[in-house]
């Protein structure tokens, strides 16, 4: 899987990295003030209009750092220096993921987010995804079920041991031999509904792959789950909280995040499905009152917030329907809250109803 | 430096007047003043004598000048100057007597019998005065102008005072300032020039207290930096046009300036020459002083010393080691001017901010703003980045190319040289930035194809609904 600027080849990114310190060079020593053009991207705005043009994704704007201001000339700092632990990994051929930059320099660095801005800049500078920098997440996300495949030599077979959590690989370009029996991908939102599916053996009944990224998932979670996406050609449904947290996640997966819209492509999930649990569930499925929590103003302002989002309006308007819904109501709900009359009534009950209807339906 | 005794006030300005012959002479020239105290009389009574070869005087300069005989119920002169003058195409040496006290101006000036100069060509003038009571008080005052003036506006007088009691060669004192053809400009050099190097000079010998450079404080001219401005008014119909120079000069003194009794303090003096003449610093120009946006220039004006318009400037936060001069010179356009005025608060704004703009643009880094320095606090670290960059890759070809951009022969240079060379040419561009029109700062930051808010996603903390997007991602 390549991302939306292929580089395959590190000699080409060390090269830009040299003729992009040349021309900073060359700029000092004619006695010019360097400038460092930086794409902006964004994968939505709250245009009410809705004929914005945040769908396509060619950058929306440019930010020219110079050394003219203060907070501009900190980001140009902050760049080089994590450009230089880049061009050390690049030569080298090691990989640190972005807690280790940030642990080089941390007093420099103030923040973790500093290095998270300066690695983001770095690739829309040369055009390149994040691992094209030999950086890499550290792995947060679980998988299991009907697959199995190599990563960097080492065999993952979860079709051994079916409801056994797997780590999400942190190499994900280098994973390789994917092989599935599996008919559709489960994504979860938290880790505690992911362990109650392996409990309950849940792939041993559902010819399924489930992963989880435990809350808001890593790119390393996201680029495999798109990966297994274009090998595998699988329908992939979405599991999340009935809350406005739980949709931001959903909306994650499938749409991306405003941080990295840079590199949306390779870490969306484009067809994922909305699973549940919608507000009209707990009606459905008879949630008792006392597990309904009022949306607290935070959740309100949260909601309306996602409701302004361009692609919601554009390609999900049902989603939009469902978030309006739960704002009416004003209640919120986890999704363990349907298990309150059985332990497994996810995996016995509701989640394959669900998905059945999501097969039948057109 | 202000007097306000009659008596001094008066030689000042008959000295100041011979000056201004000197000056227009633009030739070599030589003032002398005599001061001749008689041992016998009670009150003692003191001979003065002013003579300069400057161009020969024009008498109108006498008939602004005013002075008592009295002062505090005390006899202080008899009025009268004793005036020889001649130019250079004059036959003879006019004399005349000048009567202070008459304000009838054709009874004012009696001439005398006029001396013939035997086909001799020269020019000059001495003014003769008598005054009662002691010397003592004239010639603290002369030395202090003397080295003020010198060799501040002028380079082509040597001044010299004999200080005499009595017949008696040991009761003779003679101070003489002579210029030194060497390291000052010749004759054809501007007045602005002249006030630059002059007032390195004042500097370097610690306000001309010492006859050389003070070894202590300084390790030779060259580590002066000095700016310069120069401001012209128009003559109006009502207003004598005029010429405001400003010269400001900055000098890193040296580690061993400790040892030095006279180094700065860190204060500022302002000198002030009004028509080539040192001068009290006037209200307007204290005024002005004031109202300079010092900040710009990463200075903090803590205070304003004006001790009878002998000024210091007193900074915040300014390192010890650092040194500020700055002189201001006015003149008329036309000598001598029908009328005598000064220039306006914003004229000498606009002098001054013209030196200090000047210096900064000549001397990258110095005078930066706090703005500029705040950004210049990122420089080591940006210095160290690309030369990181350069020396950390193991394309020797890239290095190679890199560091002869940068102006180095030879891939064996060190690191540091290197990590500094970066960190000066930075600077410069910091520098260089500050100087260009605002207008092109502000449009540079931000370039967007379809004119939306300038608010940068990434610098905002949390986008809005991505709950924990910022450190997990």
């Amino acid at each position: 899987m390549e991302g939306k600027f292929p580089i395959s080849e590190t000699t080409n990114l060390l090269q830009r990295i040299k003729d992009f310190t040349r021309s900073i060079v060359e700029d000092l020593a004619e006695g010019r003030s360097p400038k460092i053009s930086i794409n902006r991207f964004r994968n939505y705005c709250i245009n009410p209009e809705a004929d914005c043009l945040c769908s396509s994704d060619t950058p929306k704007g440019q930010e020219i750092l110079t050394l003219e201001r203060k907070p501009q000339t900190y980001r140009i700092d902050m760049l080089l220096r994590v450009l230089l632990i880049v061009q050390q990994l690049l030569q080298e051929n090691r990989h640190a993921s972005k807690r280790d930059i940030y642990y080089m320099h941390p007093s420099a660095f103030k923040a973790q987010s500093i290095v998270d801005r300066a690695i983001g800049d770095i690739c829309i500078l040369f055009q390149c995804s994040r691992y094209n920098l030999n950086v890499v997440s550290v792995g947060n996300g679980l998988v299991m079920g009907w697959l199995k495949f190599r990563e960097a030599g080492r065999k993952f077979d979860c079709l051994n041991s079916l409801n056994t959590a797997y780590p999400v690989p942190v190499l994900v370009e280098e994973v390789e031999d994917i092989v599935s029996l599996a008919e559709y991908i489960l994504v979860v939102e938290k880790e505690t509904v992911f362990q109650r599916l392996a409990n309950d053996m849940f792939c041993k009944t559902n010819r399924c792959i489930v992963i989880t990224g435990r809350g808001y998932p890593d790119v390393s979670t996201r680029r495999f789950l798109r990966l297994l996406m274009e090998k595998l050609h699988l329908p992939v449904h979405c599991l999340v909280d009935c809350d406005p947290y739980g949709f931001e996640i959903l909306a994650t997966y499938r749409f991306g995040s405003m941080q990295m819209a840079y590199d949306i492509e390779s870490l969306r999930a484009p067809d994922m499905k909305w699973l549940g649990a919608f507000p009209s569930d707990s009606e459905i499925y008879s949630v008792p009152k006392q597990c309904l929590l009022p949306l607290t103003e935070e959740d309100k302002k949260r909601t309306e917030a996602l409701l302004l989002r361009c692609y919601l309006k554009r390609e999900m308007p049902r989603w939009r329907l469902e978030l309006e819904t739960m704002l009416k109501r004003g209640v919120k709900f986890e999704i363990e809250a349907l298990s309150v009359h059985s332990l497994s009534f996810l995996s016995e009950v509701y989640i394959p109803s669900k998905i059945r209807r999501e097969v039948s339906s057109p | 430096m202000e007097t306000t005794a009659p008596v001094p006030k008066l030689l000042l300005q008959l000295i100041s007047s011979a000056f201004q012959r000197c000056r227009l002479s633009e030739d070599l020239c030589r003032l002398s003043v005599l001061l001749d105290q008689s041992t016998n009389n009670d009150p003692p009574i003191t001979c003065i004598s002013i003579a300069d070869t400057g161009i020969g005087c024009n008498l109108e300069e006498f008939q602004i000048l005013r002075c008592p005989r009295e002062f505090n119920g005390a006899k202080i002169w008899d009025g009268l100057l004793s005036v020889k003058t001649t130019c250079f195409t004059d036959d003879e040496v006019y004399y005349y007597h000048i009567n202070l006290d008459e304000y009838i101006a054709n009874k004012r000036l009696k001439r005398q019998p006029s001396q013939a100069k035997n086909g001799a060509k020269f020019s000059g003038t001495e003014v003769s005065l008598t005054v009662f009571g002691s010397m003592d008080v004239l010639v603290a005052p002369i030395i202090g102008f003397f080295q003020k003036v010198f060799p501040s506006v002028l380079h082509n007088v040597t001044m010299d005072l004999m200080v005499k009691q009595g017949d008696s060669p040991g009761n003779q004192t003679q101070y003489v300032f002579a210029v030194n053809a060497d390291k000052t400009p010749c004759f054809t050099a501007s007045n602005l020039e002249r006030l630059k190097s002059g007032l390195e000079d004042y500097v370097l010998r610690h306000g001309n207290c010492l006859d050389t450079m003070c070894d202590y404080c300084f390790s030779d001219r060259e580590h002066l930096k000095a700016g310069s401005g120069t401001l012209c008014q128009e003559d109006k119909h009502k207003r004598v046009g005029g010429t405001m120079e400003v010269v400001i000069v900055i000098s890193d003194l040296l580690e061993t300036t400790q040892h030095c009794s006279r180094s700065c303090d860190g204060k500022t003096e302002v000198l002030y020459f009004d028509n080539f003449s040192p001068s009290p610093v006037p209200h307007l120009a204290l005024s002005a002083l004031k109202k300079i946006d010092w900040k710009n220039y990463g200075l903090i004006l803590a205070n304003v010393n004006d001790q009878d318009g002998h000024v210091f400037l007193e900074w915040e936060n300014f390192p010890s080691y650092v040194q500020i001069q700055i002189s201001l010179h006015w003149y008329h356009n036309q000598y001598p001017a029908r009328q005598k005025n000064g220039p306006g608060i914003s004229f000498l704004k606009k002098g001054m901010k013209n030196a200090l703009d000047n210096l900064k643009a000549k001397h990258e880094g110095f005078l930066l703003s706090s703005h500029a320095r705040k950004i210049c606090s990122y420089v080591p670290d940006l210095a160290r980045s690309i030369a990181g960059l350069i020396f950390s890759s193991t394309d020797l070809d890239f290095q190679g190319d890199c560091l002869s951009v940068l102006g180095f022969q030879t891939q064996k240079v060190e690191r540091d040289t290197v990590e500094d060379y970066i960190q000066r040419k930075i600077v410069t561009v910091i520098g260089m930035n500050e100087r260009k029109p605002q207008k092109d700062q502000e449009a540079a930051p931000f370039l967007f194809f379809d004119g939306e808010s300038e608010t940068s996603f990434f610098e905002d903390e949390e986008v809005e609904g991505e709950y924990y997007s910022s450190s997990l991602e």
